[in-house]
């Protein structure tokens, strides 16, 4: 079993090579298809320091060379220097977002996970009752309003109108300041869970493994935590990579609305700007946490399912 | 009518049905799929039931041990040892389920839970209904596993389902009926699915436990050479209703309704002694 995990993994790793590479190259030439420069500007620059600023940063080789060079450097762990924040490598910036990102992002993905699944378990058990029926147009709403109308509201009305919470900054982390931002993240994703799960464990209470568990006369506690939720639990598993999917893309217009200095907003500055190292920086971020997220799903798939082998 | 005459008070009776219906709400509307079942079953006896594919022989004994699915209700008793098994509460129920009633049921390939191993699935039942330790409730799983003949059961008990054959399933599916000594066993359809040989090893062990520990069994089948090898008595059941119900040996030697009749003329003629 160890073994097999170990070689498992390291092949993954090997497989997500290429697709990052891949994915390097399309943003790469995404950026530089998009029209402007991040040196263009409003006022026409003299040539001669154009030239010495195309210099220094390789623009005027040809692409492939600045590419090749791109990926040289990325192979050390460089993502070279930021156009756009003169004194700052894209490695310093990001690592100065990522506490504020990481905060965000597994505080929201932890929160809806147990809130949703809860949710679904106790709708699924309660069904067609008025928790059921709550839970689940609840839920709908949820869907249907994304996180950038739920940010501005959320704020609006605690923030301003009752004047409870800080509607923007990111004050050292302090709790209160999270709270409306992760709301706002978590409440589309907590509407999807909490339907799956319900659907999930609806389908495996009326399965004949279940039918057994109850002719061995179990209290129904126990047969909901030792013989639904493992099996009721796999689909949200599979959910777990295009969830976290969903909340980066929140994330970059959550830490927007609400000002936080976090890696998204360094996405969205670096892609107004053309800040073509910070942009891709950032996106090959993004890229690697998705794959090693597929590598974890994965992974406990295996351990919750003793049919699936790795 | 002799045979209800003398049940009435005699103190080996274990289950007695009484008008027991079984309905189901659908989208089409109430259906009834069980119509005024009667019959009743001593320790120690096997009462076989026959009838074709939908008859209503599972959801009979789904009603009796509460394991309808949710649209479905039941009325009329069936009282287990004095005790009326309808109109008691799901908690009253469980003390009796998995301890005095053990059910195996029809499809054992689905009806283990894939992500448990068997071991567990099997002491499981003890540690809940006789707070055994759990060492001693893999002892007893290992006991239970001996009785329904199932070879290498240490390493058995670490293996999952889908890791077993059909044939290894059936039995575990006995087995755990058996782990808490019941005095009734529900057994759907146990041998159908499963070859001649294998078929009649299972028939011999619930022999065994008729005879040596005294537990009666309900066999559902709708191979009636199956009942005819087991069976101390039969109910025949066509379209929710028993349209016959009397001794093994009467109903076959002297079938009076014509489904019955029909049954019997559909056994291969080599079957018969
Ligand atoms: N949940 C349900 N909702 C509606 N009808 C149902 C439901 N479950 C069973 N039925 C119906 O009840 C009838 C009796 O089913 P039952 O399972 O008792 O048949 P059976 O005699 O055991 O057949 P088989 O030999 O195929 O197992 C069938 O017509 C079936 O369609
Ligand atoms: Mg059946």
């Amino acid at each position: 079993m160890r073994t097999n995990m170990i070689k498992f993994i390291v092949k993954r790793l090997l497989i997500a090579i290429p697709t990052l590479l891949v994915i390097i190259a399309f943003g790469f030439i995404m950026m530089r298809v998009a029209p402007g420069g991040p040196f263009t500007s409003e006022r026409a620059l003299p040539p001669e320091i154009e030239r010495n600023i195309q210099e220094a940063y390789n623009l005027n080789k040809p692409i492939w060379e600045q590419f090749y060079i791109y990926i040289k450097n990325l192979s050390v762990g460089d993502f070279g220097p930021s156009f756009k924040y003169k004194d700052f490598t894209v490695n310093e910036l990001i690592l100065s977002g990522l506490p504020v990102s990481v905060t965000l992002g597994l505080s929201s993905i932890i929160i809806s996970l147990f809130i949703g699944c809860f949710l679904g378990i106790v709708a699924a058990i309660k069904r067609n009752t008025y928790f059921d029926y709550s839970v689940m147009s609840i839920s709908l709403i949820g869907i249907c309003i994304p996180s950038f109308v739920m940010a501005p509201l959320l704020s609006l009305f605690f923030g301003l109108y009752l004047g409870l919470l800080p509607t923007s900054g990111w004050n050292g982390g302090n709790v209160l300041n999270l709270i409306l931002p992760i709301t706002a993240l978590s409440l589309p994703q907590i509407a999807v869970i909490s339907r799956m799960m319900r659907a999930s464990t609806i389908e495996v209470l009326n399965s004949n493994f279940i039918r057994t568990a109850r002719s061995k006369g179990l209290s129904p506690s126990y047969i909901v935590r030792k013989h639904v939720i493992r099996a009721s639990i796999l689909p949200i598993i599979e959910y777990l990579a295009p969830a976290s999917a969903g909340l980066m893309t929140g994330s970059i217009i959550v830490e927007q609305i609400f000002g936080l200095p976090g890696i998204g907003r360094y996405f969205v500055v670096g892609a107004l700007q053309r800040d073509y190292t910070l942009v891709s920086g950032v996106m090959i971020l993004y890229a690697s946490l998705l794959i090693a997220l597929i590598l974890v799903t994965d992974i406990l798939r295996a351990l919750l399912d003793p049919r699936v082998k790795l | 009518m002799q045979l209800t005459q003398k049940n009435i008070n005699n103190s080996n009776l274990l289950l007695k049905v009484n008008n027991l219906s079984v309905f189901f709400n659908t989208p089409e509307g109430n259906i009834q799929v069980v119509k005024d079942a009667n019959f009743s079953l001593n320790k120690g006896e096997c009462l076989g039931v026959v009838g074709e594919s939908g008859s209503g022989k599972t959801q009979t004994f789904f009603s009796i041990t509460g394991l309808l699915s949710s649209n479905g209700y039941c009325k009329g008793s069936a009282i287990f040892k004095g005790f009326d098994l309808i109109t008691s509460s799901e908690e009253e129920k469980r003390r009796y389920l998995g301890k005095s009633i053990g059910f195996i049921f029809q499809d054992p390939m689905t009806s283990l839970t894939p992500h448990m191993k068997i071991g567990k699935q099997l002491s499981e039942i003890a540690i809940f209904h006789e707070k055994l330790s759990s060492k001693l409730a893999m002892e007893r799983s290992l006991e239970v596993l001996d009785i329904v003949k199932m070879p290498k059961s240490r390493d058995l008990i670490n293996s999952y389902p889908h890791e077993l054959s059909g044939g290894m399933k059936q039995r575990i599916m006995i087995a755990i009926s058996l782990m808490c000594r019941p005095e009734l066993i529900i057994a759907d359809e146990p041998t159908t699915a499963l070859d001649v040989t294998t078929q009649s090893e299972i028939l011999s062990i619930f022999n065994d436990l008729k005879s040596n520990m005294n537990i009666g069994i309900i066999l559902i089948s709708h191979n009636i050479g199956v009942i005819a090898e087991t069976s101390d008595n039969v109910a025949v059941m066509k379209n929710g209703l028993i349209v016959e119900n009397g001794s093994t040996f009467n109903v076959l030697t002297n079938p009076k309704d014509e489904y019955t009749k029909h049954l019997l003329s559909c056994i291969p003629p080599w079957l018969e002694k």
